[in-house]
């Protein structure tokens, strides 16, 4: 009896004191940080980090800019995973602890444009690449740093589709669903599963579904009518040939989807696994996903994006192009910063922009494709090659960055429900009707 | 604050005969004052900044409509409350909320009961036992979700196809009703240690002396447990009771790693949806009248629980 009690007693000493000297060891690494800014007299600055896959090259890169100028301290905060931008910036401005930057997607700067400077001198505003500052400058001013271009599609592994073609595949023959089809079940005669759709609300509600929003004209402007007209509940989805036709699609896909018996249990992790190792032909995701794929690579890098069709017809808009747009953006706050921080901010942005230090960092280890025409860097990585060569060739319609921001949560939601059967697309037209009806 | 922490806030009673004797004299009251107030003070002090001053706030913002960040809000009177009652996504999730608490009340106190009432019958090992039991507690939510995530969606998986049961070859956080069952299993593995010390203390209370009379005059066991120990446990029973309703209805750590409310929102919990409702759609306004109608229907809920069963309470 005694000797358990010893036991117990033991392990229950030593998780305190392991619970103490967890707090004990955080304790002491804040007073150092401070300790440490206090007698260089330097700056410290912060940066919410929204782009969590980049974590680690965004940590190496403060240190890079930290040796180029010593007298600036950059530290990067993360957001935890699951946590929107919004939600973890919103909450840190509503508690006082808001960081110098903050990495925002596009569609939120425009809330918190009464907290964040006015960055429109800065010269790199002339060196970003065309209509990439447009939906961060509000009269006349841009207020943000655009840091990514991302893009998204049917990613595919070369290596598997030129044994499914025997040949040297062509990404240029997938244009209509049909030849999609056709891809799907050469991949399976081959002896691979066709493809594997993640179920996060995310990937369906911010990337799949918004097509159909896209994908209604290449007029930008007919793009903002019909959001607008969907605001207004004058749209009816189930009549809509774009919805459709990319529902015809996701049909498609679903049919050959390798989860199909369980369709929601698929993590992210599972995707770029999949794909890396050949065992599905085709996953649909964006750019970000080259650091996962490439720990499973065995195509020898050789991967690309094909667009998602919307139609049988290859000339309609949408079965060309892949979705691409300026996705993050860093913001400076200006109410809880001084003018040293700010200062040491901006040349932060420059350091990016110009420094042969800063491009490689962005272009070489966080695999970014640039929003800044002087970078003539390519990306190593295939997926952002990729982009590039469609960017190129003008083929690619503008992601809508600018979605309210529960859309992804809701409509996602809704997509789910389709993805798993347990709503018809009836259900879901009407769903994504009454969720933009709701929106304020 | 976007809820309401601690339900029951001691508030500072003054000794009404006390304050009486102060009255007497005005540089009495002063030295009484300043002396409750080098005590207190501090005390009371961080009690009302960090919890009626931000309750106070709160309640004033259910009257506004600000987005959570905007400079400037104006005031809209009571239509965020009315928007509280049209929020049907509310109220089916406070529905769910309601079914959740019902069972891991329920199961989370039978279980530790059982457990206390096991552990006290002088097993061998009993201290490894409790310690054992109690250990899930000093893990956090977060990180809890997370290890039962990889543990339904990946190991149970494995091992169902493995085996082929059938129950197991496909993760149950992607079907909604096994995906509520996720929540109140890990709930109730999480809690029913914590419960089961609170037992433990009150059935060593139990007076021996009785509980030999008992014997004596012919009781079993059985008799014994239902007549004697569970009448003389009601304190226990309120506590733990009052602890896991509490904590059913606040649940969000949870339910945020483990199922993030899917699939398809099925299991979205009414906290989560407030603070979705507050910082994801940008309804502060109305996610704080939510949070404040919940903080009602709680308050009244535990109440109601606490005086019945304070009316169940028994002398030895």
């Amino acid at each position: 009896m005694k000797g358990f009690k010893k036991v117990s007693l033991t392990a229950l000493t030593l998780i305190v004191s392991a619970s103490l000297s967890a707090c004990g060891s955080s304790d002491s690494k804040s007073t150092a940080s401070s300790d440490k800014s206090g007698t260089d007299n330097g700056v410290k600055i912060t940066l919410l980090n929204s782009k969590g896959e980049i974590q680690t090259q965004l940590e190496d890169a403060a240190k890079s800019f930290h040796e180029a100028y010593p007298d600036i301290t950059l530290e990067i905060q993360q957001v935890p995973s699951g946590t929107s931008p919004f939600e973890r910036a919103s909450t840190l401005y509503a508690s006082g602890n808001q960081p110098t930057m903050i990495m925002l997607d596009t569609g939120d700067v425009a809330k918190f444009k009464d907290h964040i400077l006015d960055l429109g001198d800065a010269k790199w505003n002339s060196d970003a690449i065309d209509s990439a500052l447009d939906l961060t400058t509000f009269e006349g001013k841009n207020y943000a740093f655009p840091l990514a271009v991302e893009g998204y599609g049917l990613i595919y592994n070369k290596a598997v589709l030129d044994k499914a073609v025997g040949g040297n595949f062509d990404p240029a023959s997938i244009n209509t669903t049909s030849s999609l089809e056709e891809l799907f079940k050469k991949i399976e005669a081959s002896g691979k599963k066709a493809l594997t759709i993640s179920p996060m609300d995310w990937s369906l509600g911010a990337h799949y579904l918004p097509l159909a929003y896209g994908g209604q004209s290449k007029d930008s402007t007919e793009v903002a009518g019909f959001i607008s007209s969907l605001r207004a509940g004058t749209v009816d989805l189930s009549s809509n040939k774009v919805f459709n036709g990319l529902m015809d699609t996701f049909d498609v896909m679903m049919k050959y989807n390798m989860d199909q018996a369980s369709p929601l249990s698929p993590t992210y992790e599972k995707g770029p696994e999949m794909l890396g190792k050949g065992e599905v032909g085709i996953w649909f995701m964006g750019n970000w996903a080259w650091p996962q794929i490439s720990g499973f690579d065995t195509a020898n890098k050789q991967y690309g994006f094909l667009p998602v069709p919307v139609s049988n017809n290859p000339d309609d808009y949408g079965n060309a192009q892949i979705s691409a747009a300026v996705s993050k953006r860093i913001v400076v706050d200006k109410e809880k910063t001084t003018p040293e921080q700010q200062a040491a901010a901006k040349k932060f942005f420059d350091w990016i922009v110009y420094e042969q230090a800063g491009q490689d960092f962005l272009v070489n280890k966080a695999n970014i494709v640039p929003a800044f025409k002087n970078i003539t860097m390519e990306t190593p990585d295939p997926l952002g090659k990729s982009i590039q060569a469609y960017l190129a060739a003008g083929k690619v319609e503008p992601s809508l960055s600018d979605l309210p921001a529960d859309h992804w949560t809701k409509v996602g939601a809704s997509m789910q429900k389709y993805l798993s059967k347990a709503g018809d697309r009836a259900t879901l037209a009407k769903e994504i009707e009454d969720y933009w009806k709701t929106v304020k | 604050m976007i809820l309401p922490a601690g339900l029951f806030p001691v508030l500072p009673v003054f000794n009404t005969k006390e304050s009486e004797h102060a009255m007497i004299g005005e540089k009495g009251f002063w030295n009484r004052l300043r002396l409750r107030l080098l005590f207190t003070g501090p005390t009371l002090f961080a009690f009302l900044a960090v919890m009626i001053v931000p309750f106070i706030y709160g309640i004033y913002l259910t009257f506004t409509s600000w987005d959570g960040i905007s400079v400037a809000h104006t005031l809209v009177g009571f239509r965020n409350y009315g928007s509280v009652f049209a929020d049907a996504e509310f109220w089916s999730s406070f529905g769910l909320t309601l079914k959740y608490v019902l069972f891991t009340v329920v199961l989370t106190n039978v279980l530790a009961f059982m457990l206390a009432y096991a552990l006290t019958k002088s097993v061998k090992g009993q201290n490894v036992f409790r310690a054992g039991f109690f250990m899930p507690n000093l893990v956090g939510g977060i990180v809890l979700g997370f290890i039962w995530q990889f543990i339904f969606n990946n190991v149970l998986v494995y091992l169902g196809q493995k085996a082929s049961i059938g129950i197991f070859s496909a993760s149950w956080l992607a079907e909604p009703d096994k995906a509520f069952w996720t929540l109140v299993i890990v709930t109730v593995w999480q809690y029913a240690g914590y419960m089961m010390v609170i037992y433990v203390a009150g059935l060593t209370g139990v007076p021996a002396d009785i509980q030999e009379a008992a014997s004596i005059d012919g009781a079993n066991s059985w008799q014994k447990l239902i007549r004697m120990t569970i009448p003389m446990m009601v304190p226990s029973f309120i506590v733990c009771l009052f602890l896991s309703l509490q904590r059913g209805f606040m649940v969000y750590d949870l339910n945020l790693t483990l199922t993030k409310g899917g699939p398809f929102g099925s299991t979205q919990l009414v906290s989560m949806h407030v603070y979705q409702k507050a910082f994801l759609s940008r309804d502060y306004g109305v996610g704080q009248a939510e949070a404040f109608v919940l903080f009602l229907l709680v308050a009244v809920i535990t109440l109601l629980q606490v005086y019945f069963s304070k009316k169940m309470e028994v002398e030895a």
